[in-house]
Order: C-alpha cells, then sequence, then structure tokens
C-alpha cells in the first residue's frame, strides 16, 4: 500500500494534477486486467535459456495480462550488468540469485521482502526444499526470494571403464578409502609411455562447490562460522579435508593436476577419467558425450556422509514497478508446472518436493541419487563478501595446494587465516 | 580599394567553410567523447574520494582509499606485473614490427594478401585468440611444448607456472597487436622519397648505411606515434589476462592493473576503491605519456 501511494506521487509530480485522473485510473487498471511487462534476467546458455523460455510461455498462458520478458547473459556479464542496472535503477523486476552472492545484494537493500506476499496468499513454504527456501530466508524473518532450482554435487562413473577394470561400481557403501583403491586400479598407462591416459577421478579445484567443501564437510570440518564472521578453515578437520583432494592429485596421482585438463576442458567427458566428483550441471553435457553414464552418491568421509546444494533463487527488486506481477511470476517459477519443464533439462534439481519426490526421481537413471543425496547435503557457504573471500582463498589454494603441492593445505590455510578473518569481521 | 575587402573575404571564405566542416566532421568524436567519457572520467575522481559499493550511497573517505592502495600488496603485484608487461611487449612488439615491415616494403607476388595475414589478428576477438593460445600452451595437447619436445626440451606449463606464465601473455599480445604496428611502419617506410635513398647511395652508404642514415631518422615519428599508442595500451592490458589465467583467475603472477580494478569494483562492492586505482593509473600512464612526449625534439625526426 504505501510503496503504491508513494509511486503515485512521483507520478503526480511529474505528469501535473491535471493529469491525475487519469493516472489513478491507469494505475487502478496496473493492479488488475491491464497488460503488463515485466523484466526477467537469468545467466545460462542456450538450452537453459529455452527452458525457461519455456517456462515463461507457459506463465503467459496461465496470466495472459503480465507478458515476461527474458534477458540472458554469460555468467560474468550478467554479474556486472545487474550491478550498474541497480545502481543506475534500472535493474530488471525479477533476477536469477546464487545462493551465495544472496547476503551481498540482499544487505544492500536491492531486494524486495516478499515475506508480506508470502503471508498475505499463505503461500506453504514447506513445498519447497528446506535448504532451497533458507538460502533465501534472513535472520529477521525476511523471505527475500524463492528458490527456482538447486545443483548437488554426486560421483559420475565410466561403466565402460569399470568394467574393463573389473572394478565393481560405486554406491552408498564407498568411502574415501574405497575411492583411493578403485582410483588406483583405474588409473591407466595404457601406451606404457610413462604418461597417464586414463584417470581414476576428475575433479574441479577452483572453487569449493566441485569438490572440495564437500570433502570438509565429510571430514567433519566446516567453511564459515553460523555467523559468516569468521571462518573455521582453521580446524584440524576442514584442512584435512583439503588435504584429501591434494593428496589425491600429487601423492596418489589419481587426479590429474588443474593445469592438464584447464584448457581442454573435463577429462571425465572426453572419456580420460573413470569418475569424476561434479554437479548435477553436467548431466546433459555428459549424456551428450556418449558415455555410459553412472551416478553415486559421493563416497563417504570419516565423519560421514556430505555433499554440497547450491540454489539458484528468483529475487524482486526492491524498486520494481509490477511487485505483484513480479511475485506471481516468482510463485509460479517454483511451482510443480514450472518445476517439471525445468526438470526435462537435466541440468538441476527442481525445488518443488512434489516434483522431486514424484516425476523427478523416475525422470532418468540416476535421478533418484541426486534427489536422496538431499538428506544429508549442506548449502553452499552463503555470507557477506562472498567474492572477495573466494579470490584470495582460492589464490592460495591453487597456486600452492593444488595446481602445484608447494604447501600442505595446513600451511596454506595458514597463510590466510588471518587475512580471511580480518575480511569477514569488517563485513 | 575594392579589392581589399575581397581579398579578405577570399581569405576566410574558404578557410571559414573549412573549419566548418572540420568541425562538422570532428563533432561526433568530440560529443562522444565530452558524453561518454569526460563525464564518466570525472565522476570516477569524485568516486575515487569515496567508499562506495554500488548500491548504496557513498560515504566521503577523502584519500583513504589511496592511501590503502599503497599498503595493498595486491595492487603493488598488479602493477608490478603490469610494469613487467609493458616494458618486455612494447620494445618486443616496435623492433618486431619494424623487421616485419622492413621485410613486406616490397613488391612481390602475393605481398597484398601476406599483409592482410599479419593483420588478422588485430581484427580478431582477444577472446577468440587467447583461447587459441591456451590450446598452443597446454602442457601436454598443446603444440608448442610438443614442438620443444621434438629438441628435448621438457614440458613446461606456460600458463600455470607463475614464472611463465606473464611471459607466455606477453608474448601472445605481441603476436596479436603486431599488424597494427606494421601497417604504420610500411605507411611511413612508403612515404621515404626514394632521392633520399639515391643521394645516399651517391654518397657511398651501403645497405647499413642507408638504413641507419635515412630510413630510420625517416621513421622514428612511425615510431613515437606506435611507441605511445603501445604504452598506453600495454597499461590497459585486461582481456588476454582475463581469458589466459587458468586453471582459475589470475593469480600473484597474472594479475593486471586493469583486473585488480575490475575485481574491485564489479566483484567486492568497492567501487570506490577501484576507481582511486584508476586513477592511480591514470596518472601513471599520463606522466609516461608527458615524458614520452618532452623526449620527442631529442630523437623525433619531421621531413
Amino acid at each position: 500500500m504505501t510503496r503504491s501511494t508513494a509511486r503515485l506521487g512521483a507520478l503526480r509530480r511529474v505528469a501535473g494534477i491535471a493529469a491525475l485522473p487519469v493516472i489513478l485510473a491507469f494505475v487502478a487498471a496496473g493492479c488488475g486486467q491491464a497488460a503488463t511487462t515485466i523484466e526477467y534476467s537469468i545467466w545460462g546458455d542456450p538450452a537453459e535459456l529455452a527452458s525457461q523460455q519455456a517456462i515463461v510461455d507457459a506463465f503467459h498462458e496461465a496470466n495472459p495480462s503480465i507478458t515476461v520478458k527474458v534477458t540472458v547473459s554469460d555468467w560474468d556479464t550478467y554479474w556486472d550488468k545487474l550491478q550498474t542496472g541497480l545502481a543506475g535503477g534500472a535493474a530488471p523486476d525479477v533476477f536469477a540469485m546464487d545462493g551465495p552472492l544472496f547476503p551481498d545484494f540482499q544487505s544492500r537493500g536491492v531486494l524486495l521482502d516478499l515475506k508480506s506476499y508470502v503471508d498475505k496468499d499463505k503461500y506453504d513454504l514447506t513445498q519447497l526444499a528446506d535448504q532451497g527456501v533458507k538460502d533465501f530466508t534472513t535472520a529477521d524473518g525476511g523471505q527475500y526470494g524463492l528458490p527456482r532450482d538447486l545443483n548437488v554435487i554426486v560421483l559420475y562413473y565410466n561403466k565402460a571403464m569399470f568394467d574393463e577394470a573389473g572394478v565393481a561400481y560405486p554406491d552408498d557403501t564407498w568411502d574415501w578409502a574405497k575411492l583411493v583403491e578403485a582410483a588406483h586400479k583405474l588409473t591407466l598407462d595404457k601406451d606404457g609411455d610413462g604418461t597417464t591416459d586414463q584417470w581414476g577421478l576428475y575433479t574441479e579445484t577452483t572453487d569449493m562447490e566441485n569438490y572440495w567443501s564437500s570433502l570438509v564437510w565429510q571430514n567433519g570440518g566446516d567453511i564459515i562460522a553460523p555467523d559468516g564472521k569468521s571462518t573455521l578453515l582453521g580446524s584440524e578437520e576442514a584442512v584435512g579435508g583439503l588435504q584429501f583432494l591434494q593428496d589425491l592429485i600429487w601423492k596418489e596421482k589419481v587426479v590429474p593436476e588443474p593445469a592438464l585438463f584447464a584448457e581442454t576442458g573435463d577429462a571425465f567427458e572426453q572419456g580420460q577419467a573413470a569418475m569424476e566428483a561434479n554437479g548435477s550441471w553436467l548431466v546433459p553435457t555428459l549424456e551428450a558425450a556418449g558415455i555410459e553414464l553412472g551416478i553415486a552418491p559421493l563416497p563417504q568421509g570419516p565423519a560421514g556422509r556430505a555433499t554440497s546444494v547450491n540454489p539458484t533463487g528468483a529475487v524482486v527488486y526492491k524498486d520494481s514497478k509490477n511487485p505483484d506481477a513480479a511475485w506471481l511470476f516468482v510463485k509460479y517459477l517454483a511451482s510443480p508446472a514450472a518445476q517439471e519443464k525445468l526438470m526435462a533439462l537435466k541440468a538441476s534439481l527442481p525445488v518443488s518436493k512434489e516434483v522431486l519426490a514424484g516425476p523427478y526421481a523416475a525422470s532418468f537413471d540416476g535421478a533418484q541419487v541426486f534427489a536422496d543425496s538431499l538428506a544429508y547435503a549442506h548449502l553452499k557457504p552463503s555470507f557477506l563478501g562472498y567474492n572477495e573471500f573466494t579470490a584470495i582463498l582460492q589464490e592460495e589454494l591453487d597456486t600452492n595446494v593444488f595446481n602445484e603441492p608447494k604447501k600442505t593445505a595446513r600451511d596454506a590455510i595458514d597463510t590466510v587465516l588471518a587475512e580471511l578473518n580480518a575480511l569477514l569481521a569488517g563485513q | 580599394m575594392t579589392v581589399g575587402p575581397a581579398r579578405a573575404r577570399r581569405r576566410t571564405g574558404p578557410l571559414a567553410s573549412e573549419a566548418r566542416w572540420a568541425w562538422f566532421f570532428l563533432a561526433p568524436t568530440i560529443l562522444g567523447l565530452v558524453l561518454l567519457s569526460a563525464g564518466p572520467i570525472l565522476a570516477t575522481l569524485a568516486i575515487s574520494l569515496t567508499s562506495w559499493d554500488l548500491l548504496q550511497a557513498p560515504r566521503l573517505v577523502g584519500l583513504q582509499n589511496f592511501v590503502d592502495l599503497l599498503g595493498d600488496d595486491r595492487f603493488l603485484h598488479a602493477l608490478r606485473n603490469t610494469v613487467f608487461y609493458t616494458v618486455t611487449s612494447v620494445p618486443l612488439g616496435l623492433a618486431l614490427a619494424l623487421g616485419l615491415a622492413l621485410a613486406l616494403n616490397r613488391t612481390i607476388r602475393g605481398i597484398a594478401w601476406i599483409r592482410t595475414a599479419y593483420f588478422l589478428p588485430v581484427v580478431t576477438s582477444t577472446v577468440a585468440i587467447s583461447l587459441v593460445w591456451a590450446w598452443i600452451y597446454s602442457p601436454e595437447q598443446g603444440i608448442l611444448n610438443q614442438v620443444l619436445g621434438l629438441f628435448g626440451v621438457p614440458a613446461q606449463r606456460w600458463i600455470s607456472d607463475p614464472f611463465w606464465a606473464m611471459p607466455a601473455i606477453v608474448v601472445m599480445a605481441v603476436w596479436q597487436g603486431l599488424g597494427t604496428n606494421v601497417i604504420i611502419f610500411l605507411a611511413g617506410l612508403q612515404a621515404i622519397p626514394e632521392e633520399y635513398y639515391d643521394a645516399a647511395q651517391v654518397d657511398g652508404a651501403g645497405r647499413w648505411g642507408r638504413f641507419r642514415h635515412v630510413t630510420l631518422p625517416m621513421l622514428t615519428p612511425s615510431i613515437f606515434f606506435t611507441g605511445i599508442l603501445s604504452l598506453i595500451g600495454s597499461f590497459q592490458v585486461f582481456d588476454q589476462v582475463y581469458v589466459l589465467a587458468r586453471p582459475g583467475r589470475p593469480t600473484e603472477a597474472t594479475t593486471t592493473v586493469v583486473y585488480f580494478i575490475y575485481e574491485n569494483g564489479f566483484r567486492n562492492f568497492k567501487m570506490g576503491y577501484a576507481s582511486a586505482a584508476s586513477w592511480v593509473l591514470f596518472m601513471i600512464v599520463a606522466l609516461l605519456t608527458a615524458l614520452y612526449f618532452r623526449s620527442q625534439s631529442r630523437w623525433v625526426h619531421y621531413g
């Protein structure tokens, strides 16, 4: 109510008193039937755009008075454009939000709190995956968006390579020791020239999400304190998780050093690795690569089972001229109808529990593994200063731990611990 | 008596209309510069005195950003890497371009095609070029290591090894930028009157003598011009580093000042800090450019 009266005041100043009756009629109509257009910005590739466009078209069919214009960018450009748009007061009405970056935007007051809409519509938040909802909830009870999809980390494996080596497929009994043992059997120098041509396991090291955050959790460690003001990476358990990954690369030599596939891309996709620890977004790519694909949970660590879940949300710009239409659309994105369309892409998990348990789990071989993994998945850390924190941390880890074993995980973490804590404390 | 005004009119007439035309043709550039560059440039000066996250109101902090920059290891690394890039890529680029221009300054069959080939990288997107070079530098499959391997040189990690990363970027950038300088040098070479060479020959100058005493002095305006463009351009190196730095992101060994500015402004929500860094960069480039211009009288020969 206060929002629309404020907007009306601004309009009146511009248009003058004479136009007031016309404007009043127009604004009243805008709330009801008249055509409304909202902009929805996402990052992604052409396949994702097509999937989102199909959802948008279905939304328009259900709500003919609202037209949604989708704009898409690649990841880096997306954030550049979003920030300049927000700074200039010309941001899209609804835009995709990466879970970890949410606090940096929410805390700066550019997102609309949807709590009043949730209450007014008696919208049941428990119909959505808990981690997904939580990522866009603030400590004071605000709900600044709804989750749109989820990504989790699993263990992909190449059935043909396992068959050839006579190794049993990974299952939920696997632990770190079993992973190392199998990876050794699958790391082969086929032509005997002294260099490995088939790797036991492939993963990416430049972001915590691909594997190392899960290893930290599986070892009983954690990354960020609950209040987001300090890092917990200094603990023995956390360092142990990082050390395990360094050992897989440089001691066991069953994971290729990062430089080897930096330019050529995913070794598993290219049929040069028997397993890959990585995200659900790879399913369409790996299926297209013609691999006999198997999907298993990540092997458990000394402290048990863990994986990472990272929700993408849809949030509303605080100064959107059509917050009602925006809310309708955000709600629709999380609805079973939209979620079933999203599911068809196989690139991420639906957030709707109904779709997760029903159609999704049976939608492809291995989907059940993804759906089950939510039970033990940790939210990808989401805190103020995320970008700067990860840049400092990853530079140290990449340079000295993963790309080259110049330092142990302990020494590397000790090098940056004070800087990281100072950064978090200052947010 | 009637001649005076007529002559005066003749003098101002064509000149005035010529000036009008000049302004007319300059207008798009000047307008663009004033509206799209001068405004934002002045704005960054104001922003550099604030703490601004782009989304909330800026807060005035005086010169604090500049003080912080001086104590920021990441900025100093970026500065060091940028200086390294400049002092290697500029002389190397100019020397190679000069050599190529001399080689291409002849009339043989297909010379136009050869010149075009050297210019192709200039008009190709840096991102595409960087991706191709990333393949060339790839440790196992890359052609560079494969060729060096034939001569028994052990494989290097050209991009991920901090020692080689910046030189690898320099080599790529020099290759990419050659075409521009070659074209300018070629134009310069072809503007040298043949009589000078004839005169030098009469005076008994050999090939080297003609190059040293005719070609080189006559080419100094071109060298001056390409030098200034390369100098300014090299301080702004960004996309090569942005695309080539892998795995991950540019590190201590490859971060450049413009990447530092980008990261702080658009990733770390520190637009004030980024603006301050861009002004430090601007001052450095302005100072070097001024010094370079002052050196002109000592080595550049016009006509």
